[in-house]
């Protein structure tokens, strides 16, 4: 049939043209390890961009390396994403994380370790021990954060030396009129450990036992010692009282006492601007303890990580320790970030400009590293519907559901 | 009379016919409501914006517009293109296909019209990791199509084409008599003529109706873009917004509510611009 | 007397020259796009799949070129569509399935194994910080340092540190040595990676440890806590002696179980089918979980498709006023995206804030999201607020299509209206309707979003062994199974929930299909 070897021929024709002639620009099979010059790539959240463009561009004029920012949203999406694009071999090489996504990257293998030597001592011991796993630094500190009291000033004068005492003053001010809720704590359908941690611990219940070099032991578990199951009574007190409530998530705390509601919150620093437009005089103060022993607040530390497949191992390791361990860079984040640094000399500069990191961060001192393993994920889970139904008082007897609970979590972690 | 009671009766209908059309539009509308005054109103949280429009300004719109990470103007062109072009491509690409099942015959043809509805029934929130390996795949060879692009991105929607749309325009083109095409091939128009021509512009009211759905779908689709886009400048409407309020410490209701209204712009206004064809019927003159 | 005309099968007509030229265009383009992608990867030799591409542009090419092949001409684009980006994603969750990808097994073996390694490598306690330099000679890498006491040494690979006294000195650390040419920051950049990996031994027992450097400036001592050895694979704990043999599970497994951290990827078979189908906390609530689906997928598909349809006929009488405006409303819901109102939703049924409670109902204190019950009542009432404009739009669009002479018929004929409703509207809608309905229900029964958004499937009843809620749906529960457990995200698992779940609806499917023979056609 002429007519069809005629289309054949020419369709053939075509297509070897057009394709030997794309094949010439075609992307080259093999695109090599970065040649020299070449880019470093960070990843950083939108908080802290600007400051390390200053930096960076240092860094270039210095060594000669384009230094690429790449801006993410700081979250789950961010640690997901470098888990699964490490591996592949498209990741960064450098990038900004929380602690406790560092229980994750090891057990992923794509975090390298990092020395910082002797520098390590210049950091808050609160934050080496969190940017470590099993014993090795991953991370370089940057910022630390942790709830505190807040008080409303204008609301109570002082603040108790207990918690029992605590919510009797707020007590007395919502019957007084003068406010809505004794104290507010951010809560939420499945409660809020994070926020509760500072009480629990002062009734000696902590999630893990440490070991020796300040690490957390996962087989340990001292949650569902006797402190625990008294915690786990107050918490249906506290239902009952009105001082917790599950109904209160994050947002409506902030908003309540945004506008004046109660005289007292657990709150972190991520509030105070919300707080400051809407013109409240606080004070930040250590959290009362409700129990015998001293509370330990949650301590977050956020820093930076390097990529274990990096193609510019070298170049990250000298950008994150020598540039951006520098107190200068630890000042600027802090400008940005509001957060106390973590470098020590930092954050007594810090501490002097602004008195309100000061005193979080001298609450954080206290502190201990939310626990990295990889297994939070379902300790989170089970501790905050414990809670929650605690609080709702609908979990029966509280020492039996705590028990229940501690065991869950234990049976859970051994796997 | 006789004739005043079914007239009774119809007003009476009428009348109920407005009262429940009132009441579900009233149901429809009042989370939208709270949504729009939520967003005019500068403090807005949960609780304060339950004070229906207790403030108007316009803060959080100019605020939307003015965060450098999150650009949400760079979201919506992004979503509007995407959402433009996957839905003409599936409204294409399922004619295509819809016609060859309603006109033709051929071996697995039924097979075929059921394996397109089951296939779609793939639980995609579990096949995101094949996504994303599939596309990091393709991007080393062609990086223009792979992770982290939007044609990439819509490659994969057009991968959804051939489903539940394709069905809806196969049960239309079903009601187009084949007398009309008998027609036409007596006046010798080719196969191609007659899907063009004739079944398409027939098939006005479910064209649009799919084009709609397909665009709505693809707004609203957030699982495969937010693994798929990674770039914040190349995301759509639906991951950017969700990242407002699964911030980790304080979820920022008032900026999400305004942009959450604009979101919404681009689909009412295709329901606008399309709602004659979906509700202009088979004009008799059409077949002559 | 007319001719019996003979309905004829449609054919190609003889092409136009135009015609001609974009088709012969167009498979051009596609030719030539599948040899690039062909040279591509045998470049990366990558066989299979190069091949694969060159067939189906052959396929492609063979189909548009001949005469007749109509539906094959039609139904082509589209499923290539379908091929690549659905049925080879089914494909390959399948074949994850079968594998142990998750947290702790991403890479290969060989990335795990220089993971460990590095892993390994402890910097002994006190130990000073080394300044030094990289020396190259004849493309050897050597380091060069400068000990505590200011003596400089020299070595490299397996090569241990000696003494370099002819070393030149510049403020107290040793930089260059004749013979050799010292790096420049720019240089070492060139062999980082190499760098980085050296290892240069303190002494001829590799006990005493090793220096490595980081960033080229500065050298510490390492020891390393574990030893691969490549013969037999086994990482061997220097202290213990523990040995970590690889079993075949994807990880380095000591005789006591203990795991080494990261694993690899690896084919499991049908181990995790087995898990799914047996795993303890998914046994237990499994069956009312199952339930509610069902039940969950059917009330939606049944409301939306009632409240649809009637609206859809309400709003086609053509005497109403303002239809356009209520059109506009009513698909409202459907013009938001799903999650966003599930979002909003859940804000408005807060049990003490929410507008529901506060506003509308004045103050009442409905445990809306709260209570087990309510809670599947309120997943309800959003899901459907959210379906029914679907339907209404649909019914819509279909309900035009049914001609005027049929409702006039049966009009004549004496039908009232409900009548006519049953016996002309209905079987009409369905048969356009029926396959959308099946497929609606599918939709809802893997409908994450809702569920997850408005109440992560809670309320949690913490009394059960584990970890479901009172709204979980089969995929929520798979969600939080597969993905959140004890040991991160289990990529395996879920594929082979996934496969299971999808078999299970395409059965139900496949069954309603026959049943509804909503595959008739209607001429």
């Amino acid at each position: 049939m002429k007519v069809n070897r005629t289309r054949v021929t020419i369709a053939a024709a075509l297509g070897l043209v057009v394709g030997i002639g794309l094949t010439g620009c075609a992307p080259s099979g093999e695109t090599g390890p970065d040649e020299t010059g070449g880019t470093l790539t960070v990843w950083v959240d939108s908080n802290r961009v600007t400051e390390l463009e200053g930096i960076a561009q240092q860094f270039e004029a210095d060594k000669g390396i384009t230094v690429e920012l790449v801006q993410k949203e700081f979250g789950d999406v961010m640690k997901e994403d470098f888990v699964k694009q490490v591996p592949t071999g498209k990741g960064p090489d450098v990038i900004i994380g929380a602690h406790d996504w560092l229980g994750l990257f090891v057990q992923n293998g794509v975090v390298a370790p990092l020395e910082l030597g002797d520098r390590a001592s210049e950091y808050s011991d609160v934050a080496i021990r969190a940017m470590s796993y099993e014993g090795t630094l991953y991370g370089l500190p940057v910022s630390l954060e942790n709830v505190a009291l807040l008080r409303n000033t204008a609301l109570a004068d002082a603040t108790p030396a207990t918690w029992d005492e605590l919510v009797a003053v707020g007590q007395a001010a919502v019957d007084a009129g003068t406010a809505e809720y004794p104290v507010i704590i951010p809560s939420g359908p499945e409660s809020d450990p994070y926020h509760l941690y500072p009480l629990q611990t002062s009734f000696g219940a902590p999630l893990f036992g440490l070991n020796a070099d300040g690490s957390y032991n996962p087989a340990d578990l001292q949650l569902g010692s006797a402190g625990g199951e008294a915690f786990a009574a107050a918490l249906v007190e506290w239902g009952a009282e009105g001082v917790l409530n599950t109904n209160i998530t994050g947002d409506i705390a902030r908003d309540e006492f945004a506008a004046g509601k109660a005289p007292f919150m657990i709150s972190g620093p991520w509030n105070l601007p919300a707080f400051q437009a809407a013109g409240i005089d606080y004070a930040i103060e250590a959290i009362p303890a409700a129990g015998p022993e001293t509370p330990t607040p949650f301590v977050g530390v956020q820093g930076f990580f390097v990529s274990a497949k990096s193609e510019n191992p070298l170049a990250a390791n000298e950008f994150v320790v020598n540039y951006l361990g520098t107190e200068e860079m630890q000042l600027a984040l802090f400008h940005a970030g509001g957060r106390p640094p973590a470098l020590l000399s930092a954050f007594e500069a810090a501490s002097a400009e602004n008195p309100d990191v000061g005193a979080f961060g001298e609450v954080g001192l206290e502190g201990v590293p939310m626990p990295s393993i990889p297994e939070m994920g379902a300790v989170w889970n089970y501790w905050g519907a414990t809670e929650a139904a605690l609080v709702n008082n609908t979990a029966g007897d509280p020492a039996e559901a705590w028990q229940t609970m501690a065991g869950r979590i234990e049976s859970d972690i051994a796997g | 009379m006789s004739a005043s009671r079914p007239r009774i009766r119809r007003r009476l209908l009428r009348a109920g016919k407005y009262v429940v059309i009132v009441f579900v539009s009233i149901v429809s509308a009042f989370p939208i409501l709270y949504i729009i005054s939520a967003s005019l109103n500068p403090f807005g949280s949960l609780v304060g914006a339950n004070a229906l429009f207790a403030q108007v300004s316009l803060d959080n719109y100019i605020g939307l517009f003015s965060r450098p990470a999150q650009p949400y103007a760079a979201w919506f062109l992004n979503t509007l293109v995407i959402g433009l072009i996957s839905s003409a491509g599936t409204v294409l690409l399922g004619g295509f296909a819809a016609y060859a099942f309603s006109r033709m015959r051929f071996t697995g043809r039924r097979v075929g019209l059921v394996s397109i509805l089951l296939i779609q029934m793939f639980p995609q929130l579990l096949g995101v990791v094949a996504i994303f390996l599939l596309l990091t795949a393709i991007g080393e060879v062609f990086p223009a199509i792979g992770l982290d692009t939007q044609l990439g991105l819509i490659l994969v929607y057009l991968g959804g084409a051939l489903g539940v749309n394709t069905y809806l325009m196969y049960g239309f083109f079903n009601t187009v008599p084949t007398s009309i095409d008998e027609a036409a091939k007596l006046d010798g128009a080719g196969h191609a003529r007659i899907f063009f021509t004739i079944i398409l512009r027939l098939s006005a009211p479910v064209l649009a109706v799919v084009g709609l759905l397909s665009f709505i779908g693809t707004v609203s689709e957030f699982v495969v873009a937010s693994v798929v886009l990674t770039d914040p400048a190349k995301q759509t409407l639906a991951v950017g917004l969700f990242q407002f309020v699964t911030q980790e410490t304080s979820a920022n209701w008032p900026i999400f509510a305004a942009g959450a209204v604009l979101a919404a712009l681009p689909v009412v206004v295709l329901f606008f611009v399309l709602e004659r064809y979906i509700v202009g019927g088979l004009t008799a003159g059409a077949v002559k | 007397m007319t001719p019996t005309v003979r309905s004829r099968r449609l054919t190609a007509s003889p092409p136009s020259l135009t015609t001609l030229l974009v088709k012969v265009v167009a498979l051009g383009i596609v030719d030539a796009i599948a040899v690039v992608v062909a040279f591509v990867l045998f470049g990366h030799g990558e066989w299979f799949v190069a091949t694969l591409a060159l067939l189906t542009a052959a396929v492609l090419t063979w189909i548009y070129l001949r005469r007749g092949a109509l539906p094959a001409k039609y139904l082509a684009p589209g499923t290539v569509f379908l091929l690549v980006f659905q049925l080879f994603v089914i494909g390959y969750s399948g074949y994850i399935a079968f594998t142990n990808y998750g947290d702790g097994h991403v890479g290969s073996k060989d990335d795990a194994v220089a993971v460990l390694i590095t892993k390994s490598l402890t910097r002994i306690p006190d130990s000073p910080a080394y300044p030094m330099v990289v020396v190259e000679r004849g493309g050897e890498l050597s380091f060069l340092v400068t000990d505590p006491d200011g003596v400089a040494l020299v070595g490299g690979d397996g090569r241990p540190l000696e003494p370099a006294p002819d070393a030149d000195f510049s403020a107290g650390k040793a930089v260059a040595l004749p013979g050799y040419t010292t790096l420049n920051f720019a240089q070492m950049l060139q062999q980082q990676t190499r760098i980085a990996a050296m290892s240069v031994p303190l002494g001829d027992d590799l006990d005493e440890g090793a220096m490595r450097t980081a960033n080229g400036s500065e050298a510490y001592v390492y020891r390393a806590s574990m030893h691969y050895e490549e013969e037999r694979d086994v990482f061997v704990d220097v202290a213990t002696g523990t040995v970590y043999a690889d079993t075949g599970t994807g990880a380095f497994v000591s005789e006591r179980g203990v795991e080494l951290m990261p694993g690899w990827k690896v084919d499991v078979g049908f181990e995790n089918f087995g898990r799914a189908i047996t795993e303890e906390s998914i046994r237990g609530p499994l069956l009312s979980v199952i339930l509610w689906t069902f039940v969950f997928a059917g009330v939606t598909v049944a409301a939306t498709f009632g409240i649809g349809v009637l609206l859809a006929m309400m709003l086609n009488d053509p005497f109403l006023r303002g239809r356009r405006i209520f059109r506009v409303l009513m698909i409202l819901p459907y013009a938001f995206p799903a999650f966003l109102s599930a979002l909003i939703w859940s804000g408005l049924l807060n049990p003490q804030f929410g507008f529901v409670n506060q506003v509308l109902l004045g103050g009442a204190d409905i445990p809306w999201l709260t209570d087990p019950v309510l809670a599947k009542v309120s997943v309800l009432i959003v899901n459907v607020w959210l379906g029914y404009p679907y339907m209404f739009l649909v019914a819509t669009g279909a309900l035009q299509s049914i001609p005027m002479e049929y409702i006039e018929a049966a009009k004549v004929d004496g039908a009232g209206r409900w009548a006519t409703f049953r016996k002309v509207t209905l079987p009409l809608l369905m048969v356009t309707m029926a396959p959308l309905l099946i497929a609606s229900f599918a939709f809802n029964f893997n409908n994450f979003n809702v569920i997850y958004l408005l109440t992560e499937g809670g309320p949690q009843d913490i009394s059960t062994e584990m970890n479901v809620g009172a709204t979980d749906i089969l995929i929520t529960l798979v969600y939080k199974v597969a993905f959140g457990e004890t040991s991160g995200r289990d990529y395996g698992l879920a594929s082979a929930f996934a496969i299971i779940i999808f078999l299970l609806v395409a059965v139900i499917s496949v069954l309603s299909f026959r049943k509804t023979k909503a595959l008739e056609e209607l001429h």
